[in-house]
C-alpha cells in the first residue's frame, strides 16, 4: 500500500513542479517505490527486469540531472519551462527518452514488462510514463524537433517490427507502447495538447487491456486462445480494444492518429505522416493477429491449467468498450 | 569495424573448433560456454595446459573474413525472414497448433557437434565420457566410466560426473538466441538407459552474471532393458539449484527463454554408465494440470 502511495506522491511532485529539483526528486521516488513491486516475486527474471529497470532509469534521472545544471550553470534560473542552454536541451531530451522507452534507448523496455507481472507492468507503461511526459510538454518548445522526430519515427517503426513474432503478451504490450510513445512524440514540439490526448487514451485502452488480461491470467499467445471459455465477453471487448490500440476508425483509438497526421500535414511534414502512418501498418498486423489468436479462431482445444479456469476478480467489461 | 568484428569472430569459431575437435571440452555443467579465460593463473588439475592463447590464433586473412562477414550476413537475413514469418521462424497457425516438436535429433556427426560433454576430468578426477553415433546413426550413445575417487587437492570431498550439455543458439553476429518453448508444458525423451539414474539440466542463460549458476533440474530414471523409453518430464517438477545446491526459494521455470539442457550423470556408484538418445523433444501435454510441483510457501508469513 505504501509502495502506491509513493508512486502517487511522487508523481504529483514531479507533475507540479516547476523547479528541476523536485521534478527529480518526483521521478526518483517514482523509481525507488516500483522496484519492490517488479522484484515482488522472487523469480530470476522479475529481479533481472528490477535491476534493468532501476539501471536505466537511474541513468535518465542522473543526465536529467546533468542537464538541469549545465542549464542552470549558463542561465542561472532552474525554471522547468525555460531551457535555453542548446546542450542540456539535447541531454533532457536524451534522459526523456531512456526514461520513456524511446528508440534508441527502449531496450530495457520489454524485458522489464516481462519481468514484472501483469499489474505492475500496468503501472509500468502508463503510470511512469506520465511525469517523463509531463516533463517534456513543459520543455516542448526549445527541444530540438529533429531529433524528437527522428527518435519518433524510429519508435513507430521498431514497435511494429519487433512485436512481430512474439509470443509472451507483456512483450507484445511493450513494443506497443513503444510505438504509440512515438505517436506521442512526434506531435509534442507542434501541438502539446494532443500528445496528452494521445497519452490519455493510450492510457485508458492499455488499462483495459492489462486488466482483461489479468483477470485471465494471459502471459502467453496460447493462452489467449483458450480464453474464450472463460468470459466470452471479455474475450470480446478485448478484441474491440487491441483494435482500437491499433488504431482502426470507429474505435477511439484512431482518434489521436487522426488529429496527430492532420496537425503534421498542417505542418508540412507530410512525408512523415505517411511514414508513420505505413509504420503503424505492421503494428496493425500484429494487433490483428492478436484478435485472431483470441477471438476470431477457436482452438482445437481448452486451457488444461487450473488456475484459468476461475476468474480473478469480477470483471469491468465496460471499460473496453469505450 | 565490420573486419574487426569478423577477425574477432575468426577467432572465436577457430578457439571454438579447436577446443571441441582436439581437447577434451572442459566445460562442466554449470559452467557456461565461452572463450578459454586469459586472465586466471590457476589451472584446474584436469584442464590441458593451454599451448596457445586465443589471441595467437587469430587468422588474419582477409578472403575468410569476407566468407565469415557473408554467412553472418546470410543468418541475418534469415532471421528477419523468419521474424517475418512468425513466432519461432514457423506460422502463426502451425505454432498455435503444433502439440509437440523435436528439437535435437541424432542422425550425424552435425548432430552430436551441438552437444557438449564433460566430466569431473577437469576438477582433477578420473571419470570418462564419450559421446559418439550409434548403430545405423540413427541415435546417440553417451557412454563412459564414472570414477567417484576423489581428487586430492584438499578441498574437493566428492567426485564423479559426467555430462552433455547442448551448446546454446548462436544467432547472427555470435549473438545469443533462446528457445521459445512456452507453448509446451513437458520435455519429451526417448532414452534407453542402462538403469542409472540420470538427472536434466535447463539453463536459462541470465542477463546479469551473477544469475549464471543457476539450473533447472530433474530426475531421469531409466529402465536399461533392451526396449526403448520414452520419458516425459513436465516442466512444472523442474526444481531451482545454483552451482548444485538446491534453492529455498523455488518458482516453476519460465519457458520462454531457454538456452540449453543437459544431462548429467552423478550417482556415485563407480562403474561404466550408457545412454541411448534418440531424440529430445516437446510436449503440449493436455493432461497436465499441474502448475508447479513444489508447495512455495512463504518463509517468514506474516504473524
Amino acid at each position: 500500500f505504501i509502495l502506491m502511495l509513493s508512486l502517487t506522491l511522487g508523481t504529483m511532485i514531479t507533475i507540479t513542479s516547476n523547479h528541476w529539483v523536485t521534478a527529480w526528486a518526483g521521478l526518483e521516488i517514482n523509481t525507488l517505490a516500483i522496484i519492490p513491486l517488479i522484484s515482488k516475486s522472487h523469480h530470476p527474471r522479475a529481479i533481472e527486469a528490477a535491476t534493468k529497470y532501476f539501471l536505466t532509469q537511474a541513468t535518465a534521472s542522473a543526465l536529467m540531472l546533468f542537464s538541469s545544471m549545465t542549464n542552470a550553470w549558463s542561465s542561472g534560473q532552474w525554471d522547468i519551462t525555460q531551457l535555453t542552454n542548446p546542450s542540456s536541451c539535447l541531454l533532457l531530451t536524451a534522459a526523456i527518452a531512456i526514461k520513456l522507452g524511446l528508440t534508441p534507448f527502449h531496450f530495457w523496455f520489454p524485458e522489464v514488462l516481462q519481468g514484472s507481472s501483469l499489474t505492475t507492468a500496468l503501472l509500468l507503461s502508463t503510470a511512469m510514463k506520465f511525469p517523463p511526459t509531463t516533463i517534456l510538454l513543459l520543455t516542448s518548445h526549445s527541444l530540438n524537433p529533429t531529433l524528437l522526430s527522428t527518435m519518433a519515427i524510429m519508435s513507430i517503426a521498431l514497435g511494429g517490427w519487433m512485436g512481430l513474432n512474439q509470443t509472451q503478451t507483456r512483450k507484445i504490450l511493450a513494443f506497443s507502447s513503444i510505438s504509440h510513445l512515438g505517436w506521442m512524440t512526434i506531435i509534442i514540439t507542434y501541438n502539446p495538447k494532443l500528445t496528452l490526448l494521445t497519452f490519455y487514451l493510450y492510457s485508458l485502452m492499455t488499462t483495459s487491456i492489462f486488466l482483461s488480461m489479468n483477470s485471465t491470467n494471459t502471459l502467453k499467445l496460447s493462452t489467449l486462445m483458450t480464453s474464450w471459455t472463460k468470459a466470452p465477453m471479455l474475450n470480446t471487448t478485448l478484441m474491440l480494444t487491441l483494435l482500437s490500440l491499433a488504431g482502426l476508425p470507429p474505435l477511439t483509438g484512431f482518434l489521436p492518429k487522426w488529429l496527430i497526421i492532420q496537425e503534421l500535414t498542417k505542418q508540412e511534414m507530410t512525408t512523415t505522416a505517411t511514414i508513420i502512418s505505413m509504420l503503424s501498418l505492421l503494428g496493425l498486423f500484429f494487433y490483428l493477429r492478436l484478435t485472431y489468436c483470441s477471438t476470431i479462431t477457436l482452438p482445437p482445444n481448452s486451457s488444461n491449467k487450473m488456475k484459468q479456469w476461475s476468474i480473478k476478480k469480477p470483471v469491468n467489461t465496460l471499460t473496453p468498450t469505450l | 569495424m565490420a573486419l574487426a568484428a569478423t577477425l574477432l569472430h575468426n577467432a572465436y569459431f577457430c578457439g571454438r573448433c579447436c577446443r571441441h575437435k582436439a581437447l577434451q571440452p572442459l566445460l562442466g555443467p554449470l559452467l557456461s560456454d565461452s572463450l578459454s579465460k586469459s586472465y586466471s593463473s590457476y589451472r584446474r588439475p584436469g584442464s590441458q595446459p593451454e599451448k596457445k592463447t586465443t589471441w595467437q590464433n587469430v587468422d588474419l586473412s582477409f578472403k575468410k573474413s569476407i566468407e565469415v562477414l557473408k554467412t553472418q550476413l546470410g543468418m541475418l537475413k534469415k532471421e528477419t525472414e523468419d521474424h517475418l514469418a512468425g513466432p519461432e521462424g514457423q506460422s502463426l497457425t502451425h505454432y498455435m497448433l503444433e502439440q509437440t516438436r523435436v528439437v535435437w535429433e541424432f542422425r550425424s556427426q552435425e548432430d552430436l557437434n551441438k552437444w557438449v560433454i564433460s566430466s569431473d576430468v577437469e576438477i582433477g578426477g578420473k571419470s570418462e565420457v564419450y559421446l559418439k553415433l550409434g548403430r545405423n546413426n540413427q541415435t546417440a550413445l553417451l557412454y563412459g566410466t564414472l570414477n567417484t575417487e576423489v581428487p586430492r587437492d584438499g578441498e574437493t570431498k566428492y567426485s564423479g560426473y559426467c555430462s552433455m550439455r547442448a551448446k546454446p543458439l548462436v544467432g547472427s553476429f555470435a549473438r545469443k538466441k533462446y528457445y521459445d518453448w512456452s507453448n509446451f508444458n513437458s520435455l519429451y525423451l526417448r532414452v534407453r538407459g542402462d538403469g542409472r539414474p540420470w538427472m536434466v539440466n535447463i539453463y536459462t542463460d541470465p542477463y546479469f552474471s551473477h544469475q549464471k549458476d543457476d539450473l533447472y533440474n530433474y530426475f531421469m530414471f531409466t529402465r536399461g532393458g533392451p526396449y526403448w523409453e520414452e520419458i516425459k518430464i513436465p516442466f512444472s517438477k523442474f526444481f531451482l539449484s545454483s552451482r548444485g545446491r538446491v534453492q529455498d526459494d523455488q518458482h516453476p521455470i519460465w519457458l520462454d527463454k531457454i538456452s540449453t539442457v543437459g544431462f548429467t550423470i552423478g550417482d556415485k556408484v563407480n562403474g561404466p554408465f550408457q545412454l541411448e538418445i534418440d531424440f529430445i523433444g516437446l510436449l503440449n501435454d493436455r493432461a497436465h494440470t499441474e502448475e508447479f510441483a513444489y508447495e512455495t510457501y512463504e518463509k517468514n508469513p506474516p504473524l
